[in-house]
């Protein structure tokens, strides 16, 4: 258990001496707020609550791959994994503290963000931002295995890098983080039900925008958690200490291993369609969440009255006031 | 030498790698509190040896045991008691020198107290220094430290000062001395035979896998089919007949017929006999010098190798 606390600690302490860290896990994902904050005119409805899943999956995505796959590959390469080979301790430390070292560092990101949009931009505190918190947090072990395991199937440092851009490009453009999913056709929305990316932002939307809890994401849920366990006991089977020891190419096939749980849910999905559906309601509801009001109209009220140069006040898509 | 159970004991230890024969069958016993080298070219497969007996690689044949474990199935327990000097090992560019301490004091049963160490190893002003920023022997010391952090009675050190300056070579081999003074088991490879010279007790040339030697540096000197020679000085002219020393090869004089170099294969019995004639002839005697063929000579002749090649 020592072991343990202590890397932990190291890897936090590592973290946080690193420039790319710093910027990549707090600036870069603040930054995004701001822009999308600006152009999505977050003030309004809850174009907040796209901001919010955007800046947490670009952040979640960024803090697996980049956070636990690449660092994991250059401590390999460095020969610094090699010091640890002599030493009685097997790779389970060391891999469990790669994720509780990113889970420390990106939870307050998490606090920081919903602070800002409720004091920048007026959006009220969720209800449900118990079942938000532990959702982030099997996401970020989820994608923290992930890279854990990306970085046990490659060879080099450049394998790794063109690998992790293959996983994060494709997880951000059809997730729904980046392009809204309405925009899609619907033989690439059947694609993002085996995207993983994808549930985290449903899931998060479902949240913000429907109060939903832990329970209605059971199935994004349970996946991500058992890619969590998946990815470090592959990871635990296939760790290499020493950059000389390779891999064979056909390892990398681990990789979809990892990601089965979201293969099985995408088929499920095919079949079931609920997530399409779930996606579909978000966004109707999101389009009418705006607060509209609309004056110098004739307006015939239901009962054959006509009002001349009257206004209507529409708040979440139903009428408010005449 | 004490009557303990060794330290080592390796067995007919084999290791291949596919069609590659790395160890052919090697054999040797390491008492405690002994130095031991492992002296051979690059390749020759000291490093793999020494990684199995450090319980890094599995073994494809042979008994090995060490300190009581078998390193292949009692790795942890066996990884838990002994100290290890890697080559090309690295840590952190951002780590403190006291953090690296801290960290892998945590992974042993027991540790030492981390201040002494750092004190012992004069790495105390650097304690809070990043590692990237120690200098070659300042990061050598620390892997000492880090490979002592575990208080082990059985040390590996593989290359200990490749690629140091020789000043700081000295410093570490100052280091190594006083574990030995503390009969602590040490074994060493190395590819730098005044290392050897200087701190093995005993020493085992290794060459395509195999033991081609293995004794005292001293009477691995002394097999060399090359002699040694004594050179004595004496104030006034030697006489122009000599007598054949014991065990003496051949004798000259040079052109002064003061300095006389006498050739043997050993030395000591000829020295002896040299120094009494010298003595009934009543020279006096002012210098006396004896050359023995180096390791290197040895190693050279045993492996028609440089060491460094």
């Amino acid at each position: 258990m020592k072991s343990y606390k202590a890397l932990i600690t190291l890897d936090l302490k590592l973290a946080l001496r690193q420039k790319s860290v710093i910027f990549f896990n707090y600036l870069f994902p603040l930054i995004f707020f701001f822009i999308f904050g600006q152009a999505m005119h977050a003030e309004r409805g809850a174009a907040m609550t796209i901001v919010i899943s955007m800046v947490l999956i670009i952040g979640i995505l960024g803090n697996g791959l980049f956070g636990a796959g690449i660092r994991a590959v250059q401590e390999r390469e460095a020969n610094i994994l090699r010091r640890y080979k002599v030493t009685p301790i097997s790779p389970a430390p060391l891999l469990v503290a790669s994720v509780v070292t990113g889970w420390i560092l990106y939870m307050p990101n998490v606090l920081l963000i919903f602070t800002l949009a409720h004091f920048l931009y007026g959006m009220p505190w969720p209800n449900s931002m118990p079942s938000i918190l532990l959702f982030t947090t099997i996401a970020i072990c989820g994608f923290r295995s992930i890279g854990l395991i990306l970085a046990s199937v490659v060879n080099s440092m450049q394998e790794s890098q063109l690998l992790v851009q293959l996983i994060y490009l494709p997880m951000l453009f059809l997730s729904g983080a980046t392009f809204p999913l309405a925009m899609f056709p619907s033989w690439l929305l059947v694609v993002t039900q085996f995207v993983p990316a994808t549930y985290m932002v449903t899931g998060i939307q479902g949240m913000l925008l429907r109060n939903e809890g832990i329970a209605a994401n059971i199935q994004p849920a349970v996946a991500l958690l058992l890619t969590a366990f998946v990815g470090l006991f592959i990871s635990y089977k296939l760790f290499r200490w020493e950059k000389e020891e390779k891999i064979r190419a056909s390892a990398k096939l681990w990789l979809a291993a990892v990601l089965t749980p979201f293969l099985l849910l995408g088929f499920w999905q095919m079949h079931a369609r609920t997530g399409i559906a779930k996606t579909k309601i978000l966004n109707r509801q999101l389009a009418r969440s705006e607060t509209l009001l609309i004056r110098g109209a004739r307006i015939f009220v239901g009962d054959g009255q006509v009002i001349e140069n009257g206004s209507v006040l529409v708040r979440s898509g139903k009428i408010a006031a005449v | 030498m004490n009557t303990a159970a060794p330290a080592i004991s390796v067995q007919s230890l084999k290791k291949s790698y596919g069609d590659v024969h790395a160890v052919k069958g090697i054999d040797f016993t390491i008492q405690s509190g002994e130095v031991f080298g492992l002296l051979g070219p690059n390749g020759a497969g000291k490093t793999t040896t020494v990684e199995i007996l450090e319980g890094l690689r599995p073994r494809t044949g042979g008994e090995v045991t060490v300190l009581g474990f078998d390193p292949d199935r009692q790795r942890e327990q066996l990884k838990d008691r002994i100290g290890v000097c890697l080559q090309a090992t690295n840590l952190p560019e951002k780590i403190r020198v006291r953090e690296a301490m801290q960290v892998f004091a945590s992974f042993y049963t027991r540790h030492v107290d981390l201040n002494k160490l750092l004190q012992r190893l004069q790495l105390e002003e650097k304690r809070d220094a990043f590692y990237g920023t120690l200098s070659g022997g300042q990061k050598q010391r620390l892997a000492l430290a880090l490979a002592l952090i575990n208080d082990p009675q059985l040390i590996f050190l593989d290359e200990p000062t490749t690629g140091l300056d020789p000043q700081v070579r000295v410093e570490i081999h100052s280091l190594l001395e006083e574990l030995k003074r503390e009969h602590r088991t040490i074994l060493m490879t190395t590819h730098y035979i005044e290392e050897a010279e200087r701190l093995c007790d005993r020493v085992a040339i290794v060459d395509e896998g195999r033991i081609i030697a293995l004794d005292t540096p001293a009477r691995l000197q002394q097999q060399s089919r090359n002699a040694s020679s004594i050179v004595v000085t004496c104030a006034t002219p030697f006489p122009q007949n000599r007598p054949t020393w014991a065990e003496a090869i051949q004798s000259s004089l040079d052109p002064t017929s003061r300095t006389l170099t006498v050739n043997s294969r050993r030395p000591a019995a000829t020295l002896v006999d040299l120094v009494k004639w010298i003595d009934q002839q009543g020279l006096e005697l002012t210098d006396v010098s004896l050359k023995q063929p180096s390791l290197e000579d040895v190693f050279i002749e045993l492996t028609g190798k440089s060491l460094r090649e």
